[in-house]
C-alpha cells in the first residue's frame, strides 16, 4: 500500500514521456550535429517589424562547415535587407549531410534549398530531390553561366538544377622552412625531382621528426588527391578517365604510383601515412612536420583559421610526370552549388533566395573573403585579391581548367584507391594492376551506359590541350 | 470466465512486445530482402537480376577476406575478453573496500560512445604521435615508432579497443551469475579443505555454467557484429586489414566519397552481403549452441 503514491507518479511520469514522444511537429528538423542560423542580426528584427503579412520561412541545409561563417553573415543579411518578406533560416550540417537529407525526403521534411556538390548532385536528381531551374532563369541571368553549364555536371537531360559558384584549383603545398633548411631553392616540376626533394627533406628533417611527403590514404582520397592533378596536367586523362575513348585507362597512373612507392620505401612518407585523414595532415604540416603535399584552394583557410601554421608555407603548380604539359589540370567542385527541393511549396520565393545568393555582390564575397576560387567570369572580373596569405597562389593559371564529368561507375572489387594503397605499401606488378583496374571500371562503365545511368559518350575530338587558358590567360 | 481471462493474460501482455517486432524488426527485414534479387542504386528503377548478386557474392575477395578478418577479430576479442572479464568479477564480488566504484570503473566504457572512444584511442595509437609510442620510444622499449595502426599491427591494435570496451559489460554479467551461486556451496567447500584456486575452478565455473554458455553466445554475437570502433578508427584500412563483415555491408549502403567523386549506394548487392552475413552469424552462434549443449549432455 505504501508505494501507490510512487506507482502513481511513476505512472505519471511515464505517460508525460510518452505524449512528450507523441507529439510530432511538421517543422524541419536538424541533425544533431548540425547547427542551426534563423535570422539573427538586429537588422532582421527591424525588418520584421516593417514587412506586413507573414513572412515565408525558407530552409536552406548546407554541408558546407568551410564557409559556415560567411554563409550564415549573406544569409543574415539577406533576411534583413529583401523586401519580398522571406526568412531564411540556414541549418549547417556535419556529416551524413546526404543521409539526413534522405530522410527529410521519405519524411516530407525536405529542406527548400540544398546545397550540392558534384559527387551527391547525380544521386539528389535522381532521386527526384531537385527541381529544374529552366523556367524561373531569365536569359540574362542564363547567360552569366554560358560556358559553366556542362552535361551531367550541372544539367541533366536538358534541363539545369543547379549552377557553380566558386571552385578549387590544385596546388604543391610545400614548407619553405624545411625547404631552406634541406638547400632546395624551388618546388619539384617533375616526378624524379619530387621523389629526389622528399629524400632530402627527410634527411633535413630528422632531427625534428619531420618527412618529405604526405597524402591522406585513410579513405581513398590520398591517392586521387595527389596523383590526378599531376596526371590530368600531364596527359589529360582525369581521374584515369580518357575522354577521347570514353574508357578508363589507368596505365597513365603508372608513373604516380611508383613515385608514390618508392617515397614510401626509401622513408620519405610520414609514417602513418595510410591511415591519415587530410585533417591531421594538415595539422602536421602546420607544425613543420610534412614537407610537401597536394592538395586545394582551401588551404590557405585552413592555414588562417583552423590549423594557424607556425612555419612558413607556401604552394606550386604541381610537378607533371616528365616536366611536359599535355593537358590541364582541373578546376574541381566547380559544377554545383544550390538548388532548390522538388518538394518545397515555396519554390519561387526559394529562386529569389537563389537569385540573390547568385549576384556578382553575394558571389564575389566568396572569393574576397578567401572561402573559394570564382569559377563565373563577371565575378571573377570584378572580385578584389582574395585576402588570405597565399590564395593568390591558388587563382586560376592557364593550365587550371574546368573538364567535362567523369562518369560515375562503381566497379566490382578494389577501387583505384584500394588498389594504389595496396601498391604504395606492398608493392607488385603495376601494369597487372591498372590493366586489371581499368578492365573492371570499363565493365562497370558499359552497364551504366547500357542502364541509362551515365549519357557519356567517346568524345573523338577531345584534347586536353584545348582547355589550357579557357580560365586565365 | 476468470480461468479465461488467465488463459488471455500472457497473449495480451506480450503483443505490444510481439507487434513491435514484427513491425520494426521482422518486417523491415523481409522488405529489405527483396533488394536482394535486384540492382538498385536507392533510387529510380529496380532492375531484376536473380541470382547475380549471389554469384556476385561468391566471388568477391574483399568481402571474404572481411569474414575472415571477422573470424580473427571475433575470437580475440572473445579470448581476451571473457577470462580477464571472469577474473574482474570474481574480484569484485569479495567484500572489497570500494568495490562499488571499482566495479563503475571497469563498467564506465560500456556507456561511452564509440565514436568519442575511438578518437581517444587514435590519440594513444596514432603511428605518428601517438601518447603510446611516445612513451615507448622516452623509455628506450622501442627504438622507432611502431605503427600501431599501420598493416601489420592495425587488427591487433582494434582487438585491444574492443577488450577495453567490453569487458565491464561481461563482468557485470558474470557478476550477476556470481551473486546467485549459494554461499554454503563455498562453505561446504571450505570445509572439504578446498583452497581459493579450487574453489574457483571446481564451484565457481561449473556453478556459473549456465550463465556462462549465455554470456558467451551474447559475446559470440556481439563480437562478430561489431564494426563501430573500426569504422571510426581506420575504415577498414590500411589495404582491407581491418574489414570486417558489418562494416563492408555498411559500405555497401552509405558509401565514403573523401576522393570528390560520385559515389553510387549499393542496396541490392548489399542486401544480399547483409543477408550472407546474417547467416554466417547464425551459423556460427547455432554451432556454439549446439555444440554446448552436447557438452552440457555428456556432463549430465
Amino acid at each position: 500500500m505504501q508505494k501507490k503514491p510512487f506507482q502513481l507518479v511513476l505512472s505519471a511520469a511515464l505517460l508525460v514521456t510518452l505524449s512528450a514522444c507523441g507529439s510530432g511537429t511538421t517543422k524541419p528538423s536538424s541533425s544533431s550535429t548540425a547547427t542551426t542560423a534563423p535570422a539573427t542580426s538586429p537588422q532582421a528584427s527591424t525588418a520584421t517589424a516593417a514587412a506586413t503579412g507573414p513572412k515565408t520561412k525558407l530552409t536552406y541545409w548546407t554541408n558546407d562547415r568551410g564557409a559556415s561563417d560567411h554563409i550564415k553573415a549573406e544569409v543574415a543579411k539577406y533576411n534583413a535587407e529583401n523586401k519580398d518578406n522571406i526568412e531564411v533560416e540556414v541549418t549547417i550540417m556535419a556529416d551524413n549531410y546526404e543521409q539526413s537529407l534522405d530522410v527529410a525526403f521519405a519524411s516530407n521534411q525536405a529542406p527548400d534549398i540544398i546545397k550540392m556538390s558534384g559527387s551527391n548532385f547525380a544521386p539528389f536528381v535522381k532521386k527526384g530531390y531537385l527541381e529544374p531551374l529552366d523556367s524561373f532563369m531569365t536569359p540574362d541571368f542564363k547567360k552569366r553561366f554560358t560556358n559553366l553549364i556542362i552535361d551531367d555536371g550541372n544539367k541533366v537531360d536538358g534541363k539545369v538544377y543547379s549552377l557553380p559558384n566558386y571552385g578549387i584549383t590544385w596546388r604543391l603545398i610545400y614548407n619553405v622552412d624545411l625547404f631552406q633548411k634541406a638547400g632546395i631553392a624551388a618546388p619539384p616540376k617533375t616526378l624524379n625531382e619530387m621523389v629526389e626533394v622528399a629524400k632530402k627533406l627527410t634527411v633535413a628533417g630528422k632531427d625534428i621528426g619531420a618527412y618529405g611527403f604526405a597524402g591522406n590514404f585513410k579513405n581513398n582520397g590520398g591517392f586521387s588527391r595527389t596523383a590526378d592533378p599531376i596526371v590530368a596536367l600531364s596527359t589529360g586523362n582525369l581521374s584515369g578517365f580518357n575522354f577521347k575513348t570514353g574508357k578508363f585507362d589507368f596505365s597513365s597512373h603508372i608513373p604516380m604510383l611508383e613515385a608514390l612507392r618508392k617515397m614510401k620505401t626509401d622513408g620519405s612518407m610520414i609514417p602513418g601515412f595510410e591511415l591519415l585523414d587530410i585533417d591531421p595532415l594538415r595539422a602536421q604540416f602546420a607544425e613543420g612536420k610534412i614537407g610537401m603535399y597536394i592538395n586545394h584552394a582551401s588551404e590557405p583557410g585552413v592555414y588562417k583559421n583552423q590549423f594557424p601554421a607556425k612555419i612558413k608555407w607556401s604552394a606550386a603548380p604541381v610537378p607533371t610526370i616528365d616536366g611536359t604539359i599535355n593537358g590541364a589540370a582541373q578546376f574541381s567542385n566547380a559544377t554545383v552549388w544550390l538548388g532548390i527541393s522538388a518538394k518545397s511549396a515555396n519554390k519561387a520565393k526559394a529562386w529569389k533566395f537563389l537569385e540573390n545568393m547568385y549576384s556578382p555582390d553575394v558571389l564575389k564575397t566568396y572569393q574576397e573573403d578567401s572561402v573559394g576560387i570564382s569559377a563565373v567570369p563577371d565575378v571573377i572580373a570584378v572580385a578584389k585579391k582574395p585576402s588570405f596569405p597565399n590564395m593568390d597562389l591558388f587563382i586560376p593559371n592557364k593550365y587550371d581548367a574546368l573538364y567535362p564529368v567523369v562518369p560515375a561507375v562503381t566497379p566490382e572489387g578494389k577501387n583505384v584507391g584500394d588498389e594504389a594503397l595496396r601498391y604504395i605499401l606492398e608493392g607488385g606488378d603495376v601494369n597487372k594492376i591498372t590493366a586489371d583496374l581499368a578492365a573492371r571500371y570499363n565493365a562497370a562503365l558499359d552497364k551504366a551506359r547500357q542502364a541509362g545511368s551515365t549519357t557519356n559518350k567517346p568524345m573523338p575530338d577531345f584534347d586536353a590541350k584545348n582547355l589550357q587558358g579557357t580560365m586565365a590567360k | 470466465m476468470k480461468n479465461r481471462k488467465h488463459a488471455l493474460a500472457p497473449y495480451i501482455l506480450t503483443f505490444p512486445s510481439l507487434f513491435l517486432t514484427l513491425a520494426l524488426s521482422i518486417y523491415p527485414i523481409g522488405w529489405a530482402m527483396r533488394y536482394m534479387f535486384y540492382s538498385y542504386p536507392g533510387y529510380g528503377k529496380m532492375t531484376f537480376i536473380g541470382f547475380d548478386n549471389f554469384r556476385r557474392l561468391a566471388s568477391d575477395e574483399m568481402y571474404w577476406h572481411s569474414v575472415l578478418n571477422t573470424l580473427v577479430y571475433a575470437a580475440g576479442k572473445i579470448v581476451l575478453t571473457l577470462p580477464i572479464a571472469l577474473i574482474l568479477a570474481v574480484i569484485l564480488n569479495q567484500r572489497l573496500r570500494g568495490r562499488h566504484l571499482l566495479r563503475a570503473i571497469y563498467f564506465l566504457p560500456t556507456v561511452i560512445s564509440t565514436a568519442v572512444m575511438s578518437v581517444v584511442f587514435y590519440v594513444i595509437f596514432n603511428s605518428y604521435n601517438g601518447i603510446l609510442n611516445q612513451y615507448l620510444v622516452k623509455y628506450g622499449i622501442v627504438h622507432a615508432n611502431v605503427d600501431w595502426l599501420g598493416t601489420k599491427f592495425a587488427m591487433l591494435t582494434m582487438i585491444i579497443i574492443a577488450v577495453w570496451g567490453a569487458i565491464g559489460n561481461y563482468m557485470l554479467l558474470f557478476l550477476a551469475g556470481l551473486q546467485n551461486i549459494p554461499k554454503d556451496v563455498y562453505e561446504s567447500a571450505a570445509i572439504d579443505g578446498a583452497n581459493g584456486w579450487k574453489k574457483f575452478f571446481y564451484v565457481t565455473v561449473p556453478m556459473l555454467g549456465p550463465v556462462l554458455q549465455m554470456i558467451v553466445l551474447l559475446a559470440i554475437t556481439a563480437a562478430l557484429k561489431g564494426y563501430e570502433s573500426i569504422m571510426v578508427l581506420t575504415e577498414g584500412g590500411p589495404i582491407g586489414k581491418t574489414e570486417v563483415m558489418y562494416l563492408y555491408v555498411y559500405k555497401l549502403f552509405f558509401p565514403i566519397s573523401s576522393a570528390g567523386g560520385a559515389v553510387q549506394q549499393q542496396i541490392g548487392y548489399g542486401s544480399a552481403v547483409g543477408f550472407v552475413s546474417a547467416l554466417i552469424v547464425g551459423i556460427v552462434t547455432l554451432g556454439y549452441f549446439y555444440l554446448s549443449r552436447r557438452l552440457n549432455n555428456l556432463q549430465d
